[in-house]
């Protein structure tokens, strides 16, 4: 069930240095890489209908057009900040196999344009990100990259510090330009992002680090994993309450249970399934029926009214309080939000101290009118994505659980 | 171009700001963050409108007008919008409306009457922050009270590029502070506490002095420098009081002082309220100084144009010789709106041919026995030798014959500033105590 | 008194100037520098960053105090962190923090921390940022007691 693109190296004993990774295939999308002209790289990644991998799933080689259209000065951003709870992907490849990162955003740098990188990897990943730098420096060391290099490319990793909120793109620039995490107000029309005012492509990690496959075979190799929409693999994470929990790259479209199942070694302890918050936490769950039915793709679970995000598949069994659950899904957006626009502010603690009632089970009707209402003020009234992200967790738990939130009230 | 809003047409240049051009022709748009000479920052989410064709509400303060574009303000979809972030802009700020200056100036107080009128649904703790903390700079905070607007941070970070303030922590625990040993110090502080939208900032000043409801504002214009920053005086008078003068505000113009006033103008208020007392009242008495021969006047440079003229006529009818000269402070000056010429209307001196040179002035001074001046400052503190003086003066003077007058509270006149932009005042509505210097004058003919 | 960047960060320093277009940038590498070489985060240091990335300190202050991993207080203790995000808590992040507090807090710092992105070795743990995980009560006290 699993197929192995990204992940292809993750089991070779010290893949992360040099050495090893040259004797198993880094770096020889370069060759290929260097017969293109820039357009073309851009032209094959849009053919191969790349997506964004970290949670967006927005098309990658239209993102590339909008950078590479700019003249002059520009910049690679590579988002390794991964910090939405059920998710820890980005971390395999930055500590399993970090030249393939490396060799991805040569390719990349190659195709808009751009000779300087920064990888913005979450501050707690500081173990990782020291593999990651290792193996950067032994680019260095042997002219991949830098100045002598055949196409010049600077990688400087630069830490964050504790904050969901940078893994939001515009926030991520904030942070690199040394402010505070605070989103940017969004463009009318599509336009690349800015660092210090110049044109920057933001890529997750995964994202970047797929294209080194698809250089090397080609569009079509890439599309034909996948579905028609959703092309190619993505390294799905799985955890919670299943027995091997793990990282496991597999095609899109694959049925969610029977990843859960083969992959995930099913539901732990032998109990049943309640219900898969399917792609990260801030997408909503899913109830164990229709998890039965759910792919794992962009399209199918968008139309079960969830989303992919991140594929990171958080499973709760069958004696799982769901008011206990969002309570704790709640906490962690009212300790995240950045407190920049009101109703994410003001929300995010409102409905989480709300959730207390719930739990010492002294609400009232009210206080689910409140959850429900603030619910939606924090939709589609704020700055970025994040306020509407709690807002779908709420209303997804309320959608298919209300009754265990009746069950709360006095 | 035109645009349509809540179906009435609007005219307005392409790529303005939408909430420019509704604040530009009275329309009402609730909003804390966006302040015209701030900018947008986007945080606060109250200046939603319906766009036609727009899925989601939009914020006025981000959005750029373009042809044919349709815009509701107040329909019943875009209210409750208004309604519910305001609940949230609301949830945590103390009703502390019956001792809070604010009151009565605060735009939630406002919103709240025009979007809000909701029942409380609010039954959590609301959340502790700190309260009466020492900016600095006479500017007190309440961080309980403060809606996060950004105004006052934006204003030290961009407009005086000093920094002091910021926000600490995130999410509902980010407060505005200054950090500690890092206290408010430049010289345009206090205009974090206009700039505020609510009782968060207040000014040491001010706070608890007098309720904004009891006040009436006149248009001035500050006499602190030949800037000419646009002021309003607020002033009232009570019963058994009189006139007062409690404050200034920036009054905002966009080709001088935006919205903002320098510290030492905003307090220069006081001077309009020091008591001091009258030699004489009399029109006779100085009809007798008239009679010494050799005399010569020196007219203060912040009288307006009006005062001036009629100074220039009464001194060319009496053949007194007439000088005026500058107000210069060369420590007082900045790179942006304070300027070393402390006077008010030096240019306007400079219009009507009053002589400036200060060796004339001198020389004359030397062969008169009577000097007449006219509320200049130089000599209010200093008595030459074996001369008579003669004060037609707005406040106190050490030496001399004094005849107080009106200050320019009182009076409507017309100042040059510095840029030789000619700019009018306004009095204030209440019955001066003291003559005006025009009137005066034209009684001594 | 006053604090200066020893010689090897002041090296990093250097390197990492030429690496950014603005000295704005070196924020958070220099707050990161700070916090390794002092275990915190000083009113000092914080001046010294101000200097070197030519913005104001409240400008440096308001960025520390963002980043949840900033250590703006000394502290001697060792830092130990308990993930308490969801994946975390089906596995018994309960446990693993009443056993710590029970057992480990005079000798260490025991904090509370969102969703650390191993939800896969869940629950977890750090100890001084170090990553232990599937973590149980027996292996803390191994790993705890040795140090």
């Amino acid at each position: 069930m699993q197929t192995k693109i990204v992940s292809k190296n993750f089991e070779i004993p010290h893949a992360n240095s040099l050495e090893v990774a040259l004797k198993n295939g880094r770096y020889t999308s370069l060759e290929k890489l260097f017969t293109y002209q820039p357009q073309e790289v851009i032209d094959i990644i849009k053919t191969s209908n790349l997506r964004g991998k970290g949670g967006g799933g927005a098309p990658a080689g239209a993102k590339w057009q909008l950078a590479s259209d700019f003249e002059g000065k520009k910049y690679l951003v590579v988002n390794a900040d991964e910090s939405e709870p059920g998710t820890f992907k980005d971390r395999q490849i930055i500590s399993k196999d970090p030249h393939l990162l490396i060799e991805g955003i040569i390719c990349t740098c190659y195709a808009i344009g751009a000779n300087s990188s920064y990888i913005y990897v979450r501050g707690e990943y500081e173990e990782f990100s020291d593999i990651l730098q290792i193996a950067i420096d032994e680019a260095y060391a042997k002219n991949i990259l830098g100045d002598e290099a055949k196409y010049p490319v600077e990688i400087t990793i630069h830490r964050g510090a504790g904050a969901y909120i940078c893994g939001e793109k515009s926030a991520l620039l904030e942070s690199l330009e040394g402010n505070r995490g605070h989103p940017r107000l969004k463009p009318k029309s599509p336009e690349p992002e800015f660092y210090f005012g110049e044109p920057t492509l933001v890529n997750n990690v995964e994202t970047i680090a797929s294209v080194p496959f698809i250089i090397e075979n080609g569009a079509e190799a890439y599309t034909a994993y996948g579905t028609d929409c959703s092309s190619g693999t993505l390294l799905f994470a799985i955890s919670g309450h299943v027995e091997k929990a793990g990282v496991y790259e597999a095609e899109f479209g694959v049925g969610m249970w029977d990843y859960i199942q083969k992959l995930g070694g099913g539901v732990k302890n032998g109990k049943k399934l309640k219900a898969v918050i399917p792609g990260g936490a801030s997408t909503p769950i899913l109830p164990a029926h229709l998890v039965m039915e759910a792919k794992l793709d962009y399209e199918n679970l968008k139309s079960l009214g969830s989303a992919l995000g991140t594929g990171g598949m958080i499973v709760l069994d069958e004696d799982v309080s769901m008011v206990k659950a969002l309570k704790n899904l709640l906490r962690f957006y009212h300790h995240e939000s950045c407190g920049q626009c009101t109703p994410c502010r003001e929300g995010t603690s409102w409905v989480d101290k709300t959730l207390d009632k719930f739990i010492n089970k002294t609400a009232t009707l009210q206080d689910l009118e409140v959850l429900k209402s603030v619910s939606k003020s924090m939709n589609g009234q704020t700055i970025c994505v994040f306020a509407p992200a709690a807002s779908g967790v709420i209303d997804g738990f309320l959608k298919h659980f209300e009754s265990e939130f009746l069950e709360c009230i006095v | 171009m035109k645009i349509l809003v809540d179906n009435t047409p609007i005219e307005c240049q392409e790529g303005e700001l939408l909430i420019d051009v509704l604040i530009n022709n009275g329309v009402e748009i609730p909003h804390f963050c966006y302040q015209q000479d701030l900018g947008m920052d986007g945080n606060c989410r109250m200046c939603m409108v319906e766009i036609k064709g727009q899925k989601r509400p939009q914020i006025a303060c981000d959005t750029f007008v373009c042809e044919n574009l349709e815009v509701s303000t107040k329909s019943e979809k875009i209210n409750e919008v208004k309604r519910s972030i305001l609940e949230l802009e609301l949830l945590n700020h103390p009703v502390d409306c019956p001792i809070c200056d604010q009151a009565g100036e605060c735009k939630l107080q406002d919103y709240y009457m025009d979007y809000g009128l909701y029942e409380s649904h609010l039954c959590t703790p609301k959340t502790k922050k700190g309260k009466h903390i020492d900016l600095g700079s006479n500017v007190m905070l309440d961080q309980e009270r403060c809606v996060l607007c950004m105004r006052c941070v934006r204003f030290t970070s961009n407009i005086t590029k000093t920094g002091e303030l910021g926000v600490i922590g995130r999410g509902d625990k980010a407060k505005i502070a200054v950090a500690p040993n890092h206290p408010l110090n430049n010289s345009y502080a206090m205009n974090v506490v206009e700039l505020c939208p609510v009782g968060a900032l207040t000014s040491k000043d001010f706070r608890f002095q007098q309720r904004v409801w009891f006040l009436d504002s006149a248009k001035s214009i500050c006499h602190g420098c030949s800037r000419g920053c646009n002021i309003f005086i607020d002033y009232n008078e009570t019963k058994y009081t009189d006139e007062k003068v409690y404050r200034f505000r920036a009054r905002r113009n966009k080709e001088i002082n935006l919205s903002f006033l320098c510290d030492f103008g905003r307090l220069s208020y006081k001077e309009l309220n020091e008591k001091f007392t009258s030699s004489t009242w009399h029109v006779e008495t100085f009809k007798e100084y008239l009679k010494i021969e050799k005399k010569v006047a020196l007219a203060s440079p912040s009288l307006s144009l009006q005062q001036l003229q009629a100074i220039k006529e009464f001194c060319e009818k009496n053949s007194i010789a007439l000088y005026s000269l500058p107000y210069v402070d060369e420590s007082f000056g900045d790179d942006w709106l304070k300027i070393n010429d402390r006077s008010a209307n030096f240019a306007g001196v400079k219009e009507l041919l009053i002589s400036t040179c200060q060796n004339d002035f001198e020389n004359s001074l030397k062969d008169a026995n009577l000097i007449i001046n006219f509320d200049h400052n130089l000599l209010k503190s200093h008595m030459p030798e074996n001369k008579q003086l003669l004060h037609f003066s707005t406040s106190k003077c050490d030496y001399g014959t004094v005849y107080a007058i009106a200050n320019f509270a009182h009076e409507n006149g017309t100042l040059i500033n510095c840029d030789g932009i000619r700019q009018e005042y306004y009095a204030t509505k209440y019955r001066c105590e003291t003559p005006r210097l025009v009137e005066l004058l034209e009684e001594l003919k | 008194m006053s604090f200066s960047f020893n010689e090897t960060n002041n090296l990093k320093i250097e390197l990492l100037s030429k690496r950014y277009p603005q000295k704005k940038a070196l924020i958070l590498p220099l707050l990161w520098l700070a916090q390794k070489q002092e275990g915190f985060i000083s009113e000092e240091a914080m001046v010294k960053i101000s200097e070197l990335s030519h913005m104001p300190y409240m400008h440096i202050y308001s960025v520390a105090s963002f980043y949840s991993m900033f250590r703006l207080v000394k502290n001697e203790k060792k830092v130990v962190e308990v993930c308490r995000t969801l994946s975390c808590e089906l596995n018994g992040s309960q446990v693993i923090k009443k056993h710590l507090l029970e057992n480990y807090s005079d000798k260490y710092e025991i904090l509370e921390v969102e969703c650390m992105g191993a939800c896969g070795g869940a629950p977890m743990c750090t100890l001084e940022g170090k990553y232990i995980e599937n973590v149980t009560p027996k292996m803390l006290d191994e790993v705890l007691n040795a140090n």
